[in-house]
């Protein structure tokens, strides 16, 4: 920005009717929205079918489940826990998944097929300003997204009829599908800002839902591969002057991951090591150096050499799984992993993996969503557009008052 | 007479190519101002430009005072723009249409409700208010764009090409109103390539044509200014000798540069003179005993006028590129 339009924009941020405005605007562009959304039968056949998915996938599982238990397979923790635990996973994972792929899919042409029908002008010429515009359209798509999101709740509350989920491990979940949604969502937005066709948005859009999801996953998984397990192998174990932290994969790569958060928050509910703890522990093996700057080696048990479900075998969890609130960590699940490490059953190996990865989930999409809002509103904007190369001329051209 | 729109050179390039090469207007409040240009002239550039979506590259313009540069958003609250192609949503009624850009002008919603009520009885839409935007005709299309440059009753429309691809049935509709809502005292700043249609209903003209004003004021002072000639048509009654007869007493006529006998029986006459002099001309035609039955203006005043001016100038494309 240059000197000329610097003031008029500080005082325009400064007037809180301006603020006043935005939300005006929002409210224009979001009723508009909604209105064309929820016009006839394609969101509620929309909302039908998913519900419908849902709790056929839902049914599915618990059948699937219940028979594993009746030829013996289950192992010896409570068959009901098992099935609460189980439906959780399967309905937290398929919402992702589908939420993952509805968000962008309601974002990806929003502003780009304004621009194809050439409606985007006439908005432009309004004092609406671009902000509005794309937080308008950002969140009447959201809407519909929560909409899906929350119908599925009583449907998800099915879990507690069988047990082995307490409601912080639902809420946990629901919040990482809600920032899942925000911020793929966004993705979408700014793509379609960025682009001139929807087409083009919309497998943009997807190329980058994909990468985060599936390909950092990949690649997290192969530089692991490269690298060897380290998760329990500290600074201090290893021999050779080798530096852990430079071979380790960075975790950050995870954190965009909506899968890798629901895994966080289901290997809150799990019972033993295995499944989605085991991937969690991995991702976050540095989480030992976390607590309070020690080195100390906690007994984690490397992930690769557990034999995987021996269920209930570790250390009598089985016994406390049910009660509400207290899963197998035993404390306030929300506490600080470093209290946890320190205080609280030092034994327990799985305390620390709590909360170790969804909130920086949540927090890494929140700070991006935003920065993306920001930058397709630039990209909305007519007048205030970046250009390169146009400052000589500006400064140059500013001529005299009439 | 206030001045409502104002440009001072404006210049816009776009990659390399002029698009606008230096554009100085002056609107005066109330005016239909018309710009007149071939297709390419920058008319729709320079009115995009008034209208904030585009930022010139050079030069400065003010609408109502507020410069299109510094105070952006104090020219929308002034403007209603119509662009040349505009989309519409198809999933909204006519009513929503208006209501969502009521909206946008953060109108309270008490007065929304009568806005739409009276832009869709002066488009004469009032009857189509819960249909969908998107099974209107063309010509409803249109006017409902041009209701929606309403809703905020702005001072100045800017109108690109508003008549265009209309029948002439509609485009008659358009005239009427915007000689409306010129009565209402707004400043109408329209653009097109169609002549005739603008000469009806303009005050002024500004004849542009590779990024550049050729010719700007009412169109009968750049008529005298440029002295270009009127065409005549007379249509007198009698024989194909007598109507031979007329042609010549015409081109005797020291004023009649040509005489033309067409096939539909008129004469035309190629007419250096103002209207004193036509009216003496017939005058005088009349007293020779030819029965004239008509005697007019052709209509296509301003496209001659617009050949005319646009063939006085005609610099190589590369000093203009320069």
């Amino acid at each position: 920005m240059t000197a000329a339009t610097e003031p008029r924009r500080w005082r325009r941020l400064g007037v809180p009717g301006a603020i006043s405005g935005v939300a005006s605007g929002i409210g224009a562009v979001g009723v508009k929205e909604l209105r064309g959304r929820m016009r006839g039968r394609r969101a509620f056949v929309v909302l039908t079918v998913y519900l419908v998915l849902l709790g056929v996938f839902a049914w599915m599982v618990e059948l699937f489940i219940e028979r594993q238990y009746s030829q013996g397979f289950g192992g010896f923790s409570y068959a009901s826990a098992e099935i609460g635990r189980g439906v959780f996973t399967a309905l937290l994972l398929l919402e992702t998944l589908l939420v993952a792929f509805l968000a962008p899919a309601f974002t990806a042409g929003a502003i780009s097929q304004e621009r194809e029908k050439q409606t985007l002008d006439l908005l432009a010429a309004t004092p609406i300003s671009s902000l509005a515009i794309v937080s308008g359209k950002l969140l009447s798509a959201l809407a519909y997204v929560f909409l899906l999101i929350f119908a599925s709740l009583p449907l998800t509350a099915l879990v507690f009829v069988f047990g082995g989920v307490a409601p912080d491990d639902v809420v946990r979940g629901y919040i990482v599908l809600l920032v899942t949604a925000v911020g793929l969502g966004a993705l979408g937005l700014f793509f379609s800002a960025l682009m001139r066709r929807t087409q083009a948005a919309t497998v943009l859009t997807y190329v980058v839902v994909l990468a985060l999801t599936l390909g950092s996953f990949l690649l997290w998984a192969f530089w692991l591969a490269m690298t060897g397990s380290v998760s329990s192998a500290p600074v201090r174990d290893l021999g050779g002057g080798v530096q852990v932290e430079a071979r380790r994969a960075p975790e950050a790569l995870l954190w965009l991951n909506p899968f890798v958060a629901q895994a966080d928050v289901i290997c809150g509910t799990e019972t033993s090591f295995g499944g989605s703890c085991s991937i969690v522990s991995e991702i976050t093996g540095r989480s030992v150096v976390f607590g309070g700057g020690t080195l100390e080696p906690v007994p984690v048990p490397a992930p690769v050499i557990v034999p995987v479900p021996e269920k209930g075998g570790v250390g009598g969890a089985g016994t406390v799984e049910i009660v509400p609130g207290a899963n197998v960590q035993g404390g306030a699940p929300v506490r600080a992993f470093a209290d946890v490490v320190a205080i609280d059953q030092p034994q327990d190996p799985f305390g620390v993996l709590r909360d170790a990865i969804w909130p920086r989930f949540a927090l890494a999409w929140l700070v991006l969503s935003t920065i993306l809002v920001l930058l397709s509103a630039q990209l909305v904007s007519p007048t205030r557009r970046w250009r390169l190369r146009r400052g000589a001329s500006r400064q140059s051209a500013r001529g005299g008052t009439p | 007479m206030n001045e409502m729109v104002r440009t001072d050179g404006l210049v816009k390039r776009y990659d390399g190519t002029l698009a606008v090469a230096g554009i100085d207007l002056a609107i005066g409040e109330g005016e239909i101002f018309g710009l007149v240009g071939p297709n390419g002239a920058g008319k729709t550039t320079t009115l995009r430009i008034l209208s904030t979506l585009l930022e010139p590259s050079a030069g400065e313009a003010w609408v109502a005072g507020a410069s299109v540069r510094r105070n952006p958003d104090s020219v929308r609250r002034v403007i209603g723009f119509m662009p040349d192609t505009f989309g519409v949503y198809d999933d909204m009624k006519v009513w929503e249409y208006l209501d969502f850009f009521a909206r946008c002008y953060g109108i309270p919603p008490a007065r929304r409700r009568r806005i739409v009520a009276d832009l869709l009885e002066l488009v004469d839409l009032g009857a189509k208010r819960d249909a969908y935007v998107l099974g209107l005709s063309r010509g409803m299309q249109q006017r409902l764009c041009l209701a929606h440059a309403l809703v905020h009753d702005p001072q100045v429309l800017l109108l690109d090409e508003p008549a265009s691809g209309l029948d002439p049935r509609a485009r008659v509709e358009l005239r009427e109103l915007l000689r409306e809502l010129r009565t209402l005292g707004k400043t109408i700043l329209i653009s097109s390539h169609i002549l005739p249609e603008l000469e009806e209903l303009c005050t002024s003209v500004a004849i542009i044509d590779r990024g550049r004003v050729l010719a700007a004021g009412r169109v009968a002072d750049i008529e005298r200014r440029l002295r270009v000639g009127a065409v005549l048509r007379v249509r007198v009654l009698g024989t194909d000798d007598e109507l031979e007869v007329a042609r010549a007493w015409f081109a005797a006529d020291p004023h009649v540069a040509t005489a033309e006998l067409l096939i539909d029986g008129q004469i035309e006459l190629g007419f250096r003179g103002d209207d004193e002099e036509s009216a003496r001309l017939l005058a005088a035609a009349v007293a020779a005993g030819l029965r004239i039955v008509s005697f007019s203006r052709a209509a296509s005043d301003l496209e001659e006028l617009f050949l005319q001016v646009t063939a006085l100038d005609e610099p190589p494309m590369d000093e203009v590129a320069s």
